[in-house]
Protein backbone atom coordinates (compact mmCIF):
# COMPACT_ATOMS: atom_id res chain seq x y z
CA UNK A 1 0.00 0.00 0.00
CA UNK A 2 1.47 3.31 -0.98
CA UNK A 3 -0.39 6.40 0.35
CA UNK A 4 0.00 9.82 -0.44
CA UNK A 5 -1.54 12.60 2.15
CA UNK A 6 -2.51 16.01 0.86
CA UNK A 7 0.76 16.20 -1.78
CA UNK A 8 1.74 19.50 -2.94
CA UNK A 9 4.63 20.32 -5.52
CA UNK A 10 6.35 23.24 -6.77
CA UNK A 11 9.43 23.75 -8.22
CA UNK A 12 11.95 26.46 -7.73
CA UNK A 13 12.94 27.98 -11.45
CA UNK A 14 15.34 30.39 -12.41
CA UNK A 15 12.69 33.09 -11.80
CA UNK A 16 11.42 32.12 -8.76
CA UNK A 17 8.78 29.64 -7.47
CA UNK A 18 7.38 27.76 -10.30
CA UNK A 19 3.70 27.04 -10.75
CA UNK A 20 1.92 24.11 -8.51
CA UNK A 21 2.38 21.07 -9.81
CA UNK A 22 0.56 18.82 -7.94
CA UNK A 23 -2.14 20.75 -5.54
CA UNK A 24 -3.24 18.06 -3.01
CA UNK A 25 -3.10 15.03 -4.56
CA UNK A 26 -4.34 12.36 -2.18
CA UNK A 27 -4.45 8.52 -3.02
CA UNK A 28 -3.86 4.96 -2.18
CA UNK A 29 -2.80 2.94 -3.84
CA UNK A 30 -3.14 -0.95 -2.78
CA UNK A 31 -0.01 -2.88 -3.53
CA UNK A 32 -1.34 -5.96 -6.04
CA UNK A 33 -2.93 -3.35 -8.61
CA UNK A 34 -1.48 -2.08 -11.90
CA UNK A 35 -2.43 1.61 -12.39
CA UNK A 36 -2.21 3.72 -15.21
CA UNK A 37 -1.30 7.21 -14.68
CA UNK A 38 -2.65 9.39 -17.33
CA UNK A 39 -2.79 13.13 -17.92
CA UNK A 40 -1.82 15.93 -20.42
CA UNK A 41 2.08 16.80 -21.05
CA UNK A 42 3.25 18.36 -18.22
CA UNK A 43 0.56 17.69 -15.51
CA UNK A 44 3.29 16.06 -13.19
CA UNK A 45 3.29 12.22 -13.98
CA UNK A 46 6.55 12.31 -13.51
CA UNK A 47 6.80 14.56 -10.86
CA UNK A 48 4.19 11.83 -8.97
CA UNK A 49 6.20 8.81 -10.36
CA UNK A 50 8.96 10.92 -8.49
CA UNK A 51 7.67 11.51 -5.44
CA UNK A 52 6.20 8.03 -5.36
CA UNK A 53 9.46 6.27 -5.49
CA UNK A 54 10.99 8.76 -2.90
CA UNK A 55 13.50 10.40 -5.19
CA UNK A 56 11.88 13.80 -5.05
CA UNK A 57 10.05 15.03 -2.33
CA UNK A 58 6.85 17.12 -1.99
CA UNK A 59 6.69 20.55 -1.13
CA UNK A 60 3.50 19.78 1.70
CA UNK A 61 2.42 16.41 2.35
CA UNK A 62 3.15 13.10 3.39
CA UNK A 63 3.70 10.05 1.83
CA UNK A 64 3.72 6.39 3.31
CA UNK A 65 5.21 3.23 1.13
CA UNK A 66 4.01 0.10 3.35
CA UNK A 67 5.85 -2.01 0.70
CA UNK A 68 8.72 -2.25 -1.52
CA UNK A 69 9.02 0.19 -3.73
CA UNK A 70 10.95 0.18 -7.15
CA UNK A 71 13.22 2.92 -8.34
CA UNK A 72 11.37 4.68 -11.18
CA UNK A 73 11.98 2.70 -14.48
CA UNK A 74 13.05 3.89 -17.52
CA UNK A 75 13.85 7.80 -16.11
CA UNK A 76 17.37 9.09 -16.81
CA UNK A 77 20.26 8.50 -14.67
CA UNK A 78 21.02 5.25 -11.90
CA UNK A 79 24.04 4.36 -14.41
CA UNK A 80 27.89 5.50 -13.50
CA UNK A 81 29.75 6.01 -16.65
CA UNK A 82 32.93 4.97 -15.42
CA UNK A 83 32.10 2.21 -13.92
CA UNK A 84 31.58 -1.30 -16.38
CA UNK A 85 27.73 -2.52 -16.34
CA UNK A 86 29.16 -5.52 -13.83
CA UNK A 87 30.68 -2.56 -11.53
CA UNK A 88 27.11 -1.19 -12.15
CA UNK A 89 24.97 -4.04 -10.91
CA UNK A 90 26.84 -5.45 -8.28
CA UNK A 91 26.52 -1.42 -6.78
CA UNK A 92 22.74 -1.74 -7.27
CA UNK A 93 22.73 -4.90 -5.45
CA UNK A 94 24.79 -3.91 -2.80
CA UNK A 95 22.64 -0.93 -2.07
CA UNK A 96 19.80 -3.03 -2.45
CA UNK A 97 21.41 -5.17 0.25
CA UNK A 98 21.46 -8.21 -1.76
CA UNK A 99 25.04 -8.95 -1.29
CA UNK A 100 24.43 -12.34 -0.27
CA UNK A 101 23.10 -13.25 -3.67
CA UNK A 102 25.22 -11.52 -5.82
CA UNK A 103 26.66 -13.80 -7.57
CA UNK A 104 22.86 -14.97 -8.97
CA UNK A 105 21.63 -11.46 -9.53
CA UNK A 106 25.16 -10.84 -11.90
CA UNK A 107 25.15 -13.81 -13.69
CA UNK A 108 20.69 -13.01 -14.38
CA UNK A 109 21.27 -9.29 -15.08
CA UNK A 110 24.96 -10.46 -17.52
CA UNK A 111 22.39 -12.85 -19.09
CA UNK A 112 18.99 -10.83 -19.84
CA UNK A 113 20.74 -7.78 -20.87
CA UNK A 114 22.53 -9.69 -23.45
CA UNK A 115 25.04 -7.72 -23.07
CA UNK A 116 27.98 -10.37 -23.43
CA UNK A 117 31.12 -9.05 -23.19
CA UNK A 118 30.50 -5.79 -23.01
CA UNK A 119 28.99 -6.41 -19.18
CA UNK A 120 32.68 -5.60 -18.39
CA UNK A 121 33.62 -2.43 -20.23
CA UNK A 122 32.34 1.03 -19.03
CA UNK A 123 29.01 2.02 -19.48
CA UNK A 124 29.96 5.23 -21.35
CA UNK A 125 30.88 3.51 -23.97
CA UNK A 126 27.21 1.51 -24.33
CA UNK A 127 24.78 2.94 -26.87
CA UNK A 128 21.72 3.94 -25.38
CA UNK A 129 20.09 0.55 -26.27
CA UNK A 130 22.71 -1.31 -24.51
CA UNK A 131 21.95 1.10 -21.46
CA UNK A 132 18.14 0.80 -21.44
CA UNK A 133 19.00 -2.58 -21.80
CA UNK A 134 21.19 -2.86 -18.81
CA UNK A 135 18.75 -0.94 -16.67
CA UNK A 136 15.70 -3.34 -17.31
CA UNK A 137 17.85 -6.37 -16.55
CA UNK A 138 18.51 -4.51 -13.40
CA UNK A 139 14.97 -3.89 -12.69
CA UNK A 140 13.82 -7.04 -13.24
CA UNK A 141 16.40 -8.71 -10.87
CA UNK A 142 14.97 -7.59 -7.55
CA UNK A 143 11.57 -8.58 -6.51
CA UNK A 144 9.53 -5.34 -6.03
CA UNK A 145 6.04 -5.74 -4.45
CA UNK A 146 5.04 -1.99 -6.91
CA UNK A 147 7.37 -1.15 -9.78
CA UNK A 148 7.17 2.24 -11.11
CA UNK A 149 7.59 2.78 -14.89
CA UNK A 150 7.90 5.75 -16.98
CA UNK A 151 7.36 5.11 -21.19
CA UNK A 152 9.37 2.22 -20.67
CA UNK A 153 7.36 -0.25 -23.26
CA UNK A 154 9.61 0.13 -26.29
CA UNK A 155 13.28 -0.98 -25.79
CA UNK A 156 16.26 -2.47 -27.97
CA UNK A 157 15.81 -4.87 -31.00
CA UNK A 158 12.60 -6.88 -32.14
CA UNK A 159 13.47 -9.61 -30.40
CA UNK A 160 14.86 -7.73 -27.05
CA UNK A 161 11.09 -6.23 -27.34
CA UNK A 162 9.31 -9.49 -27.04
CA UNK A 163 11.55 -10.53 -24.46
CA UNK A 164 11.01 -7.45 -22.39
CA UNK A 165 7.52 -7.50 -22.75
CA UNK A 166 7.06 -11.43 -21.85
CA UNK A 167 9.01 -10.43 -18.58
CA UNK A 168 6.77 -7.10 -18.28
CA UNK A 169 3.48 -8.95 -18.37
CA UNK A 170 5.46 -11.31 -15.51
CA UNK A 171 5.91 -8.40 -13.87
CA UNK A 172 2.44 -7.37 -14.24
CA UNK A 173 1.05 -10.64 -13.10
CA UNK A 174 2.76 -11.10 -10.00
CA UNK A 175 3.22 -6.98 -8.61
CA UNK A 176 1.99 -3.96 -8.39
CA UNK A 177 2.62 -1.31 -11.18
CA UNK A 178 2.22 2.12 -11.94
CA UNK A 179 3.39 2.93 -15.46
CA UNK A 180 2.94 6.45 -17.04
CA UNK A 181 2.54 5.97 -20.43
CA UNK A 182 0.93 7.69 -23.04
CA UNK A 183 0.29 4.41 -25.16
CA UNK A 184 -3.36 3.33 -24.81
CA UNK A 185 -3.40 -0.22 -25.95
CA UNK A 186 -0.30 -0.64 -23.25
CA UNK A 187 -2.61 0.81 -20.54
CA UNK A 188 -5.26 -1.30 -21.55
CA UNK A 189 -3.19 -4.18 -21.59
CA UNK A 190 -0.88 -4.01 -18.47
CA UNK A 191 -3.59 -2.18 -16.46
CA UNK A 192 -6.95 -2.30 -14.68
CA UNK A 193 -7.02 1.06 -12.37
CA UNK A 194 -6.18 4.51 -13.54
CA UNK A 195 -5.18 7.95 -12.20
CA UNK A 196 -5.96 11.12 -13.85
CA UNK A 197 -4.04 14.10 -13.55
CA UNK A 198 -5.79 16.96 -14.33
CA UNK A 199 -4.92 20.12 -12.87
CA UNK A 200 -3.42 19.34 -10.17
CA UNK A 201 -5.55 17.20 -8.59
CA UNK A 202 -5.76 13.14 -9.13
CA UNK A 203 -8.80 11.49 -9.45
CA UNK A 204 -8.86 7.27 -9.14
CA UNK A 205 -10.68 5.20 -11.41
CA UNK A 206 -11.15 1.70 -10.93
CA UNK A 207 -11.49 1.00 -14.03
CA UNK A 208 -8.89 2.14 -16.50
CA UNK A 209 -11.31 2.70 -19.37
CA UNK A 210 -12.83 5.11 -17.40
CA UNK A 211 -9.94 7.30 -16.63
CA UNK A 212 -9.08 6.99 -20.40
CA UNK A 213 -12.43 8.53 -21.18
CA UNK A 214 -12.29 11.35 -18.81
CA UNK A 215 -9.30 12.13 -19.77
CA UNK A 216 -9.96 12.45 -23.21
CA UNK A 217 -13.15 14.29 -22.71
CA UNK A 218 -11.33 16.72 -20.88
CA UNK A 219 -9.07 16.84 -23.87
CA UNK A 220 -11.80 17.42 -26.04
CA UNK A 221 -13.59 20.57 -24.58
CA UNK B 1 7.40 -11.60 0.49
CA UNK B 2 8.33 -8.01 1.37
CA UNK B 3 10.90 -7.79 4.22
CA UNK B 4 11.38 -4.50 5.39
CA UNK B 5 14.49 -3.11 5.93
CA UNK B 6 14.92 -0.90 9.40
CA UNK B 7 16.60 2.37 8.27
CA UNK B 8 19.92 1.55 9.72
CA UNK B 9 20.01 -1.85 7.52
CA UNK B 10 19.52 0.57 4.33
CA UNK B 11 22.28 2.87 5.63
CA UNK B 12 24.61 0.54 5.97
CA UNK B 13 23.94 -1.19 3.11
CA UNK B 14 24.23 2.22 0.96
CA UNK B 15 27.21 2.99 2.66
CA UNK B 16 28.99 -0.74 1.88
CA UNK B 17 28.01 0.05 -1.70
CA UNK B 18 29.17 3.46 -2.00
CA UNK B 19 32.49 2.97 -0.19
CA UNK B 20 33.03 -0.33 -2.53
CA UNK B 21 32.36 2.03 -5.20
CA UNK B 22 34.42 5.03 -4.65
CA UNK B 23 37.16 3.08 -3.73
CA UNK B 24 37.67 1.25 -6.54
CA UNK B 25 36.92 4.40 -8.70
CA UNK B 26 39.90 6.34 -6.77
CA UNK B 27 42.44 3.34 -6.71
CA UNK B 28 41.71 2.50 -10.46
CA UNK B 29 41.66 5.92 -11.68
CA UNK B 30 44.29 5.42 -14.35
CA UNK B 31 47.66 3.61 -14.51
CA UNK B 32 48.61 2.74 -11.47
CA UNK B 33 46.58 5.37 -9.13
CA UNK B 34 47.62 3.75 -6.42
CA UNK B 35 51.19 4.01 -6.22
CA UNK B 36 50.68 7.77 -7.02
CA UNK B 37 49.30 7.98 -3.41
CA UNK B 38 52.24 6.69 -2.16
CA UNK B 39 54.67 8.86 -4.78
CA UNK B 40 52.92 12.05 -3.99
CA UNK B 41 53.80 12.84 -0.29
CA UNK B 42 57.35 11.02 -1.14
CA UNK B 43 57.86 13.56 -4.01
CA UNK B 44 56.32 16.15 -1.48
CA UNK B 45 59.12 15.24 1.14
CA UNK B 46 62.04 15.04 -0.81
CA UNK B 47 61.14 18.29 -2.92
CA UNK B 48 61.40 20.16 0.62
CA UNK B 49 64.27 18.84 1.71
CA UNK B 50 66.03 19.33 -1.45
CA UNK B 51 64.83 23.15 -1.04
CA UNK B 52 65.45 23.53 2.79
CA UNK B 53 68.75 21.65 2.72
CA UNK B 54 70.16 23.93 1.00
CA UNK B 55 68.90 27.52 1.77
CA UNK B 56 68.44 26.96 5.58
CA UNK B 57 71.03 25.51 7.65
CA UNK B 58 69.17 25.56 11.25
CA UNK B 59 68.76 22.28 12.82
CA UNK B 60 65.65 22.07 15.08
CA UNK B 61 67.03 20.72 18.35
CA UNK B 62 66.31 16.71 18.22
CA UNK B 63 64.17 16.60 15.50
CA UNK B 64 64.69 14.83 12.21
CA UNK B 65 63.63 17.59 9.34
CA UNK B 66 62.41 14.86 6.72
CA UNK B 67 60.43 13.53 9.25
CA UNK B 68 59.01 16.67 10.48
CA UNK B 69 58.52 17.50 6.99
CA UNK B 70 56.82 14.31 6.36
CA UNK B 71 54.43 14.74 9.48
CA UNK B 72 53.78 18.01 8.37
CA UNK B 73 52.94 16.78 5.16
CA UNK B 74 51.04 13.84 5.80
CA UNK B 75 48.26 15.93 8.62
CA UNK B 76 47.91 18.68 6.17
CA UNK B 77 46.95 16.34 3.13
CA UNK B 78 44.63 14.39 5.97
CA UNK B 79 43.05 17.91 6.23
CA UNK B 80 43.35 18.80 2.79
CA UNK B 81 42.44 15.44 1.01
CA UNK B 82 39.25 15.56 3.55
CA UNK B 83 37.85 18.13 2.60
CA UNK B 84 38.39 18.31 -1.04
CA UNK B 85 37.28 15.57 -2.01
CA UNK B 86 33.71 16.12 -0.36
CA UNK B 87 33.20 19.17 -2.43
CA UNK B 88 32.59 16.90 -5.78
CA UNK B 89 31.22 14.26 -3.68
CA UNK B 90 27.34 14.86 -4.39
CA UNK B 91 27.88 15.81 -8.64
CA UNK B 92 29.96 12.65 -8.78
CA UNK B 93 27.16 10.81 -7.62
CA UNK B 94 24.46 12.26 -8.90
CA UNK B 95 23.18 9.33 -11.10
CA UNK B 96 23.14 7.37 -7.44
CA UNK B 97 20.14 9.74 -6.41
CA UNK B 98 18.01 7.83 -9.01
CA UNK B 99 17.58 5.28 -6.31
CA UNK B 100 16.06 6.70 -3.04
CA UNK B 101 18.30 4.97 -0.87
CA UNK B 102 21.04 6.90 -1.45
CA UNK B 103 21.09 10.80 0.12
CA UNK B 104 23.92 13.25 -0.53
CA UNK B 105 25.63 13.01 2.77
CA UNK B 106 26.21 9.36 2.49
CA UNK B 107 28.05 10.30 -0.67
CA UNK B 108 30.35 13.15 1.22
CA UNK B 109 30.50 11.07 4.31
CA UNK B 110 31.40 8.12 2.37
CA UNK B 111 34.63 10.11 0.88
CA UNK B 112 35.61 11.34 4.23
CA UNK B 113 35.84 8.10 5.43
CA UNK B 114 37.89 6.46 2.20
CA UNK B 115 40.01 9.72 2.38
CA UNK B 116 41.00 9.05 5.98
CA UNK B 117 41.59 5.29 5.43
CA UNK B 118 43.76 5.92 2.38
CA UNK B 119 45.47 8.67 4.02
CA UNK B 120 46.34 6.03 7.05
CA UNK B 121 47.66 3.94 4.93
CA UNK B 122 49.68 6.38 3.29
CA UNK B 123 50.91 7.88 6.41
CA UNK B 124 52.03 4.44 7.76
CA UNK B 125 54.05 3.25 4.43
CA UNK B 126 55.37 6.37 4.40
CA UNK B 127 57.32 6.11 8.17
CA UNK B 128 57.58 2.93 8.01
CA UNK B 129 59.39 3.27 4.60
CA UNK B 130 61.36 5.64 6.49
CA UNK B 131 62.53 3.43 9.27
CA UNK B 132 64.02 1.55 7.03
CA UNK B 133 66.22 4.22 6.39
CA UNK B 134 67.17 4.55 9.56
CA UNK B 135 64.90 7.18 11.37
CA UNK B 136 63.29 6.91 14.61
CA UNK B 137 59.61 7.09 13.56
CA UNK B 138 57.71 5.29 16.89
CA UNK B 139 55.94 8.03 18.29
CA UNK B 140 57.14 9.38 21.79
CA UNK B 141 53.01 9.80 22.62
CA UNK B 142 51.04 7.61 20.82
CA UNK B 143 48.21 8.72 22.27
CA UNK B 144 48.74 12.33 21.42
CA UNK B 145 49.79 11.32 17.97
CA UNK B 146 46.40 9.41 17.57
CA UNK B 147 44.43 12.22 18.78
CA UNK B 148 45.60 15.26 16.16
CA UNK B 149 45.50 12.47 13.57
CA UNK B 150 41.84 12.51 14.13
CA UNK B 151 40.85 15.50 14.84
CA UNK B 152 42.69 16.57 11.27
CA UNK B 153 40.36 14.17 9.89
CA UNK B 154 37.70 15.31 11.68
CA UNK B 155 38.49 19.43 10.94
CA UNK B 156 38.78 18.24 6.95
CA UNK B 157 35.54 16.19 7.58
CA UNK B 158 33.74 18.96 8.95
CA UNK B 159 34.74 21.62 6.43
CA UNK B 160 33.86 18.83 3.54
CA UNK B 161 30.34 18.49 5.10
CA UNK B 162 29.94 22.30 5.07
CA UNK B 163 31.54 22.63 1.52
CA UNK B 164 29.29 20.24 -0.02
CA UNK B 165 26.27 21.69 0.90
CA UNK B 166 27.44 25.37 -0.08
CA UNK B 167 29.80 23.97 -3.55
CA UNK B 168 26.49 22.03 -4.88
CA UNK B 169 24.32 25.01 -4.35
CA UNK B 170 26.65 28.12 -5.85
CA UNK B 171 29.26 26.35 -7.59
CA UNK B 172 31.57 29.29 -6.86
CA UNK B 173 32.30 28.44 -3.38
CA UNK B 174 33.64 25.23 -4.39
CA UNK B 175 36.14 27.06 -6.96
CA UNK B 176 36.72 29.58 -4.13
CA UNK B 177 37.66 27.02 -1.64
CA UNK B 178 40.15 24.99 -3.99
CA UNK B 179 41.89 28.18 -4.09
CA UNK B 180 42.55 28.83 -0.66
CA UNK B 181 43.67 25.51 0.21
CA UNK B 182 47.13 26.56 -1.43
CA UNK B 183 47.51 29.81 0.66
CA UNK B 184 46.53 27.54 3.99
CA UNK B 185 49.43 24.81 3.06
CA UNK B 186 51.92 27.66 3.39
CA UNK B 187 50.50 29.41 6.84
CA UNK B 188 49.83 25.77 8.16
CA UNK B 189 53.13 24.91 9.52
CA UNK B 190 53.99 22.24 7.03
CA UNK B 191 57.24 22.96 6.39
CA UNK B 192 58.46 25.50 9.19
CA UNK B 193 58.04 25.22 12.82
CA UNK B 194 56.26 28.09 14.27
CA UNK B 195 59.12 28.20 17.06
CA UNK B 196 61.08 29.79 14.82
CA UNK B 197 59.10 32.26 13.76
CA UNK B 198 59.10 35.85 14.97
CA UNK B 199 56.65 36.53 18.20
CA UNK B 200 54.37 38.95 16.28
CA UNK B 201 54.01 36.37 13.52
CA UNK B 202 53.48 33.65 15.87
CA UNK B 203 50.35 35.32 17.42
CA UNK B 204 48.51 35.47 14.10
CA UNK B 205 49.96 31.93 13.12
CA UNK B 206 48.22 30.21 15.98
CA UNK B 207 44.69 31.39 15.20
CA UNK B 208 44.80 29.13 12.67
CA UNK B 209 43.97 25.52 13.95
CA UNK B 210 45.52 23.29 11.51
CA UNK B 211 49.09 24.48 13.04
CA UNK B 212 47.40 23.18 16.24
CA UNK B 213 47.08 19.50 14.73
CA UNK B 214 50.59 19.23 13.51
CA UNK B 215 52.15 20.91 16.37
CA UNK B 216 50.75 18.60 18.55
CA UNK B 217 51.43 15.61 15.83
CA UNK B 218 55.12 16.75 16.43
CA UNK B 219 54.91 17.33 19.66
CA UNK B 220 53.53 13.70 20.18
CA UNK B 221 56.69 12.55 17.61
CA UNK B 222 59.57 14.39 19.11
CA UNK B 223 60.65 14.31 22.96
CA UNK B 224 60.83 17.96 24.04
CA UNK B 225 59.34 19.38 20.74
CA UNK B 226 58.86 23.09 21.55
CA UNK B 227 55.50 23.76 21.12
CA UNK B 228 55.17 27.45 20.61
CA UNK B 229 52.86 29.15 24.08
CA UNK B 230 48.96 29.03 22.85
CA UNK B 231 49.32 25.42 21.03
CA UNK B 232 46.76 22.78 22.42
CA UNK B 233 44.83 19.92 20.44
CA UNK B 234 41.78 21.84 22.42
CA UNK B 235 41.46 24.48 20.25
CA UNK B 236 41.59 21.76 17.19
CA UNK B 237 38.52 20.19 18.51
CA UNK B 238 36.52 23.26 19.52
CA UNK B 239 37.00 23.81 15.50
CA UNK B 240 36.08 20.40 13.96
CA UNK B 241 33.18 19.76 16.28
CA UNK B 242 31.50 23.30 15.54
CA UNK B 243 32.14 22.21 11.21
CA UNK B 244 30.46 18.82 11.67
CA UNK B 245 27.92 19.51 13.91
CA UNK B 246 27.21 22.77 11.12
CA UNK B 247 28.02 20.69 8.33
CA UNK B 248 25.52 18.20 9.47
CA UNK B 249 22.91 21.07 10.17
CA UNK B 250 23.43 22.08 6.57
CA UNK B 251 22.49 19.06 5.47
CA UNK B 252 19.57 18.56 6.94
CA UNK B 253 18.54 22.10 6.13
CA UNK B 254 19.10 21.63 2.41
CA UNK B 255 18.97 17.56 1.78
CA UNK B 256 15.93 17.71 -0.67
CA UNK B 257 17.60 20.93 -2.54
CA UNK B 258 20.58 19.22 -2.63
CA UNK B 259 19.17 16.43 -5.33
CA UNK B 260 16.34 18.56 -7.10
CA UNK B 261 17.62 20.89 -9.66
Amino acid sequence: MISLREVYKRYRTDHGLGKWVLQGVTINIPRQCNVGLIGQNGAGKSTLLRIIGGIDKPTRGSIERRCRVSWPLGLGGGLQGSLTGKQNAKFVCRLHGHEDSLRDKLAFIRDFSELGDAFDEPVKTYSSGMQARLKFALSLAFDFDVYLVDELTAVGDAAFKKKSRQAFQGLADHAGLVMVTHDEKSLREFCQAGIWLHQGNAYWFDRIDDAIQSYKESMAS
Amino acid sequence: MSISRTPLDVTISVWKALFLREALTRLSAGRSAWLWLLLEPVAHVAFLMIIFSTIRQRVLPGVEFALFLAIGVIGFHLFKNSAQRSIGAISANMALFAYRQGKPIDSVLVRIFLEGVIQLFVGVSLLSIMALFGFDVLPNDPLRAITAWMLLWLFGAGLGLMLSVGATLVPEIGKIANLTFTPLYFISGVFFAPFMMPAVIQEYLILNPIIHGLEGLRSAFFRGYPNIAGISLSYLAVFSLLTVFFGLLLHMRFSNKLVTH
